[in-house]
C-alpha cells in the first residue's frame, strides 16, 4: 500500500481504537494503568514514526514491512515503557502489543478494504469515517487519562527538614519528599497503591514497614539508624527501587525483609545498597526479584531466599559476607544468575558445615540454578547440603 | 426510464463496473450492459491464449471483485490450502495463474447475476438527453459508464503490408527466425515463447523496456503519487502519459536466464529494425486514444468535449466534466480514462473508475 499521510494516520488511530477500549476494560478490571499507559505509548510511538519516518522513507509500503515495522515499534514501546517506568508485565505487556498488531494486520488487509471499497486507492484514507474514528481514538484516549489522572492518589508532600514520626500511611498515596526531608521514628504502609519517594528514614523500630498492602513503591528512601529490618514487608507486594539501610542498631536486624507474600504478585528489590545487620535482604515465602543491589558486611548471610519461596537473584554484588554470600534453602527455587559474590569469610563461631565461606549455598531440599556468578577472595563457591540441588550451564 | 445505470462494453473493465455496482446494492434489473460477448472475458483470453500467458503480470489485487479482500491469494491459498499464495502476496511475489484468474471470471459472472443485465450490441452513438444519455436506440440513462475497451491492435506502420507480420495477440506458431518487435511485457513473453519453441529471436526495438513489477510505479495507483498527478497541467498530463507507456517488464530471474542462455547460444539478439526474417511478432499492443474509437470521436464531436493530446479530459473521479452533474454521470473506465488514472487499463484502475461510478449512482439514488 503506498499510504498517504492522512491514510497512515487514520489508519492508524482506527485501528488502535479497539485495543485502546480493550485497555481500559482490563484497566478497570486489574485496578492497574499500565494496560491504558502501554495503548497509549502505542499510538504515541505509531504516530511519531508514521509522521518523522514512515511517510518521508516509504512511499509504498510492501506487506511484509509490518513485520519489521511492528518490531521496530515494539522496541521503541518497551524501551519507552521501562524509561517511563510503566508498570506492565512484560509478558502481559507482549501479549496485548501482539494482540493489538494482529488485529490492525486483520483491519487494514482486510476488514478496511471490504468495509470502504476504494481504501487502497485512497492510500488508507477512511473518508467521513476516517475523521470519526480519528476523534474516536483520542476521545478514548483523553478520556482513559482523565479518568487515570483523576483517580491517582492525592500526591503528598515533605518538606525538608526533619518530621517526627511514626507516619502512618493507611490509605493511597504519594509521599514524596523535598530534598532533605527526613522522617525521625520510621514509617508504616497499611493500604495499597502507595508511594514513597525520596525520604530519609532515620530510627523507628522498623525503618520502613509495609503490612498487607500491595502496588507500594519504595523509591529512593534511605533508612539508617533503625532498631530492627531497615524495610520489613509482611504479607504484601512490593516495588523497592534505589534504596539504602544502614547504620542497623539490632545485631538481628536486616536489610529488607519480605515474608509471608507466596501468594501474591512478586516483590522486586533493584538498585539498593544494604550495608550490616545479619542478611541484606531476607526473603521469605515470597515470590521476589533481586537485582542489581550491592549487599555489605552482612553476619549472617547476603541475601537469603527461603521456604518454598521463588527468586531470581541477578547482577547483585554481595562482599564481604560472613559465612554465606547467597543462600536458597527450605525446597525455594532459586534462579541465581550474573552476581559477583567477594569476601566471604568463615565464620569461626559456628560448627554449621554450610558456614564455611560458601559464595552460594543450596539446603534442603532447595533448587539452585547457577549461571554466572563471579566468585573472589572466598574459599568455597557452591555449597549442597541436606538433599538441595543444584544446577549450572 | 427502466434502468438507473447503463455500461457501455462487456469486457472485463465493464465486468468489473457491473460488479461493482452491483456491490453498491443496485440489481441486475437496475443496470443494462451493452458488448458484443456475454463472456467478459472473451477478447482478454484470446489474446492471453495467443502469447501462452500462464500468469498473470497483476498480483493478489488484479481481479474483478468489487472488494480488495479476499483477493486471488487468498482464493488460491484456500484452494491449493497452502499459505504460499500468502507469504508471496505479502512480498508482491504472488502472481495468479490465467487459469486461477478466468475461474474467478465465471463464478463471479454467476454470482453477479451479469447475464442477466447483458444485451448484446454495439453502441455507436452516446448522446446527452433529458434525464440523461440516449444509447442508439436502446433507451436513456441517467448514469453511463463507456468501458469501450481498445479500438485494435496497433502495428507499425511501416509493416502494415508485410505479409510476415502477426499481431503477438493473434493466434500463431514460431517460424526458425523470429523478430519480435516491441520490448514490453508481451513482448518479453513472446521472446521466451519463441526460444522454448526452439527459433532464435531477434528484439526490435526502439526504446529499451523499462523494468518495474507492474505498468506503472505503486505510488501512482494510489492517492498518494495520484494528488500530484491531478495537480498537473494538460500539457504536463499528457507528457507524463506519454513518459509512461515506454515498454516495461518485470524484473526476474525467470525473465533474464533464458534470455542470457539463448544470447550466449547466439539465438536472441538485438535489432533497430527489422531485418528478413520470415516472421515478425508485432508486440506492440493496441492502438489507443481518440482518433481510433469512433464511439469516444464521435462523443467529442456531437459535444464540443474538451480533449488534450489523444486523450478526453476527465475530472479525478473519472467522469467527463461537461457532461456529469448531479443528476447524470457519464463516466470512462479502461484505457480511455488514464486521464484521470494512469493505470485505468488495468484491473486496479478498473475498479477505481467503477467505485467512483458508484459513489455518483449512490448520491443520485439518495437525493
Amino acid at each position: 500500500m503506498a499510504y498517504t499521510l492522512r491514510g497512515r494516520l487514520e489508519s492508524r488511530l482506527a485501528v488502535v481504537l479497539a485495543p485502546l477500549l480493550a485497555a481500559c476494560v482490563v484497566a478497570l478490571a486489574l485496578k492497574a494503568w499500565w494496560p491504558v499507559e502501554l495503548a497509549g505509548l502505542m499510538l504515541g510511538v505509531g504516530l511519531a514514526f508514521d509522521l518523522t519516518l514512515y511517510h518521508r522513507l516509504l512511499p509504498y509500503q510492501p506487506g511484509w514491512a509490518a513485520l519489521p515495522l511492528g518490531l521496530l515499534e515494539l522496541a521503541a514501546v518497551m524501551g519507552l515503557g521501562r524509561l517511563l517506568h510503566v508498570g506492565a508485565p512484560l509478558a502481559a505487556g507482549l501479549v496485548f502489543y501482539a494482540g493489538a498488531w494482529l488485529l490492525a494486520q486483520v483491519l487494514g488487509h482486510a476488514v478496511f478494504p471490504m468495509v470502504r471499497l476504494s481504501y487502497g486507492e485512497d492510500g488508507g484514507e477512511l473518508g467521513r469515517a476516517g475523521a470519526g474514528v480519528a476523534a474516536a481514538a483520542v476521545v478514548v484516549l483523553a478520556a482513559a487519562g482523565g479518568i487515570a489522572w483523576e483517580t491517582q492518589p492525592p500526591v503528598v508532600r515533605l518538606a525538608a527538614g526533619v518530621h517526627q514520626g511514626p507516619l502512618v500511611l493507611d490509605h493511597s498515596q504519594r509521599l514524596v519528599g523535598e530534598p532533605g526531608a527526613i522522617v525521625r521514628g520510621g514509617i508504616l504502609v497499611t493500604a495499597d497503591d502507595v508511594t514513597v519517594q525520596d525520604v530519609t528514614v532515620v530510627g523507628g523500630e522498623n525503618g520502613i514497614g509495609v503490612e498487607h498492602a500491595e502496588r507500594v513503591l519504595l523509591e529512593r528512601v534511605h533508612v539508617v539508624d533503625a532498631v530492627l529490618d531497615g524495610i520489613n514487608v509482611r504479607r504484601s507486594q512490593v516495588t523497592i527501587r534505589d534504596c539504602s539501610v544502614g547504620s542497623l542498631e539490632s545485631p538481628y536486624g536486616q536489610g529488607i525483609d519480605i515474608s509471608f507474600s507466596a501468594d501474591l504478585a512478586p516483590s522486586v528489590v533493584e538498585g539498593c545498597l544494604l550495608t550490616g545487620g545479619q542478611e541484606g535482604i531476607f526473603a521469605d515465602s515470597v515470590h521476589a526479584m533481586l537485582k542489581e543491589n550491592r549487599v555489605r558486611d552482612t553476619t549472617l548471610r547476603g541475601i537469603t531466599v527461603t521456604e518454598m519461596a521463588m527468586a531470581s537473584v541477578t547482577d547483585n554484588d554481595v562482599q564481604d559476607a560472613l559465612g554465606i554470600g547467597i543462600y536458597c534453602g527450605d525446597y525455594s527455587m532459586c534462579d541465581i544468575h550474573d552476581n559477583s559474590i567477594a569476601g566471604v569469610r568463615p565464620d569461626p563461631e559456628s560448627s554449621d558445615s554450610m558456614r564455611q565461606g560458601y559464595a552460594i549455598v543450596s539446603h534442603y531440599w532447595a533448587h539452585v540454578d547457577a549461571e554466572g556468578n563471579e566468585v573472589a577472595d572466598s574459599p568455597r563457591s557452591l555449597g549442597v547440603f541436606a538433599d538441595a540441588r543444584a544446577t549450572s550451564e | 426510464m427502466s434502468r438507473a445505470c447503463a455500461i457501455v462494453g462487456g469486457g472485463l473493465a465493464g465486468f468489473v463496473a457491473y460488479a461493482t455496482l452491483r456491490k453498491g446494492g443496485l440489481e441486475p434489473a437496475d443496470v443494462a450492459v451493452f458488448g458484443t460477448d456475454p463472456d467478459p472475458a472473451a477478447a482478454w483470453r484470446v489474446r492471453a491464449a495467443a502469447i501462452r500467458q500462464r500468469h498473470m503480470r497483476s498480483e493478489s489485487d488484479g481481479h474483478c471483485a468489487p472488494t480488495s479482500f479476499p483477493g486471488l491469494a487468498v482464493r488460491a491459498a484456500l484452494r491449493r490450502r497452502s499459505v504460499v499464495p500468502l507469504a508471496e502476496s505479502v512480498c508482491d511475489r504472488f502472481h495468479p495463474t490465467v487459469e486461477e484468474f478466468l475461474e474467478h471470471v465465471e463464478e463471479l459472472r454467476t454470482k453477479a447475476r451479469w447475464d442477466e443485465s447483458f444485451s448484446r450490441a454495439r453502441i455507436g452513438r452516446v448522446r446527452a438527453a433529458e434525464g440523461g444519455f440516449e444509447l442508439d436506440d436502446q433507451g436513456t440513462f441517467p448514469h453511463v459508464l463507456l468501458a469501450p475497451g481498445h479500438p485494435g491492435l496497433a502495428f507499425p506502420e511501416e509493416l502494415a503490408d508485410d505479409s510476415r507480420v502477426v499481431h503477438a495477440y493473434e493466434p500463431h506458431d514460431y517460424a526458425e527466425e523470429v523478430e519480435v518487435v516491441g520490448a514490453g511485457m508481451t513482448a518479453a513473453t513472446e521472446w521466451l515463447n519463441a526460444l522454448a519453441a526452439g527459433a532464435s529471436v531477434v528484439s526490435v526495438r526502439r526504446r529499451e523496456p523499462e523494468r518495474r513489477p507492474l505498468n506503472l510505479p505503486r505510488e501512482l495507483f494510489t492517492r498518494r503519487g495520484l494528488a500530484a498527478y491531478h495537480r498537473t497541467s494538460p500539457a504536463e498530463r499528457a507528457a507524463f502519459l506519454r513518459r509512461y507507456s515506454t515498454p516495461s517488464y518485470p524484473p526476474g530471474r525467470h525473465w533474464d536466464e533464458p534470455l542470457e542462455r539463448a544470447r550466449r547460444e547466439g539465438r536472441f539478439r538485438l535489432a533497430s529494425g527489422v531485418n528478413g526474417a520470415r516472421q515478425i511478432i508485432c508486440a506492440t499492443g493496441f492502438k489507443r486514444g481518440l482518433r481510433d474509437d469512433p464511439l469516444l470521436r464521435r462523443l467529442v464531436a456531437e459535444h464540443g468535449l474538451e480533449t488534450a493530446d489523444e486523450w478526453i479530459v476527465l475530472t479525478p473521479d473519472s467522469t467527463v466534466p461537461a457532461l456529469t452533474d448531479t443528476m447524470r454521470t457519464l463516466a470512462l473506465a479502461g484505457a480511455p480514462a488514464q486521464w484521470a488514472y494512469p493505470a485505468a487499463d488495468t484491473l486496479v484502475g478498473a475498479k477505481y473508475a467503477a467505485r467512483r461510478f458508484l459513489q455518483k449512482v449512490q448520491v443520485w439514488r439518495t437525493r
